[in-house]
């Protein structure tokens, strides 16, 4: 039987193309997409799970400090729809 | 040793789940038709892409015993990332929503009915 | 094995940060080369992330994905919008 550290990198590596699978096709509705909310609905996607694959590179990488940036990218990436929302639909920005 | 192969199998279970999502909300991101009813595909791509596996990565983090005693920092950030995008997603996705349908922005041809217009439009007579 | 797969993510990271940039530039209609630009700068995050830096990450996204579009935005909205001929 193999160890559990050898165990669990096994499984990471097999998941990860799968993520950048993913990843492309987000992309791909990213670029294509004919209005600019389709464009942002994409981004907003992406991001969330972008930062679920950075929680697992930081189990694979051992380092365990790198958790930091989840949060962070979460957080922001929700203040960028807000803006954009509130440049369609306030009449001047700041109401 | 036995509760650390327990904890690394529950957490590797749940990773799984949240990359079918994945897969599932990504492919449906491109072969809906319409923005309204790509909402529903980033739905899935966000709550059972991302919330799922970051609980299923602090669990994994808890059993793993070679990354010493930090490994309870790793899991206690993850299980706060998600908590925080399973409350700020939906609101997101919410207000996106709103401004197209408020600017006039997607065009909504594949559907029958739109009731929210025939409330604007009745408010607006008032 | 870590090492492959390592370079192979940030090759791809870097040709997707890179035809971003290219449709930033190109674009007439202002409010859409911002959201562009917020890409170029989330995958230029990653790549800092996979270089096991992650200070540098944690100021990096507020200001390029964060402040710099709201700014902007906010200029869009008192100037024009579409790029004049």
């Amino acid at each position: 039987m193999i160890s559990l550290h050898d165990e669990v990198t096994l499984f990471i590596m097999i998941v990860f193309p799968l993520y950048l699978l993913a990843f492309t096709l987000y992309i791909i509705r990213a670029v294509r997409g004919p209005t600019i909310p389709d464009t942002v609905l994409a981004i907003d996607a992406l991001s969330f799970d972008i930062a679920a694959f950075l929680a697992l590179l930081a189990i694979i990488y051992q380092s365990p400090i790198l958790i930091a940036c989840t949060i962070v990218l979460a957080l922001w990436v929700y203040a960028l729809d807000i803006y954009v929302s509130k440049y369609f639909t306030a009449e001047e920005m700041g109401d | 040793m036995l509760l650390n192969a327990l904890l690394i199998f529950i957490g590797e279970a749940l990773v799984a789940i949240g990359v079918f999502c994945d897969l599932a909300a990504s492919i449906g991101m491109i072969r809906f038709p319409n923005f309204y009813t790509r909402l529903h595909a980033a739905t899935v791509g966000t709550i059972g892409g991302a919330v799922v596996p970051l609980i299923g990565v602090a669990l994994m983090a808890l059993g793993a015993d070679w990354l010493g005693n930090y490994r309870f920092f790793l899991a206690g950030a993850s299980i706060v990332a998600g908590i925080l995008i399973l409350l700020l997603a939906p609101v997101g996705s919410h207000v996106l929503a709103q401004a197209a349908h408020k600017a006039g922005l997607a065009s909504h041809e594949p559907i029958a009915f739109d009731h929210l217009e025939e409330d604007r439009r009745r408010g607006e007579k008032e | 094995m870590i090492e492959v797969f390592t370079l192979a993510f940030l090759m791809l990271v870097s040709v997707a940060s890179v035809v971003a940039a290219y449709l930033a530039i190109r674009e007439r209609d202002m409010v859409k080369a911002i959201v562009y630009s917020a890409i170029q700068s989330a995958m230029y995050a990653l790549i800092f992330y996979v270089l096991m830096a992650p200070d540098i990450v944690l100021v990096y996204i507020p200001v390029s994905v964060g402040i710099t579009p709201a700014v902007l935005l906010f200029v869009t909205k008192k100037t024009e919008r579409y790029d004049g001929d």
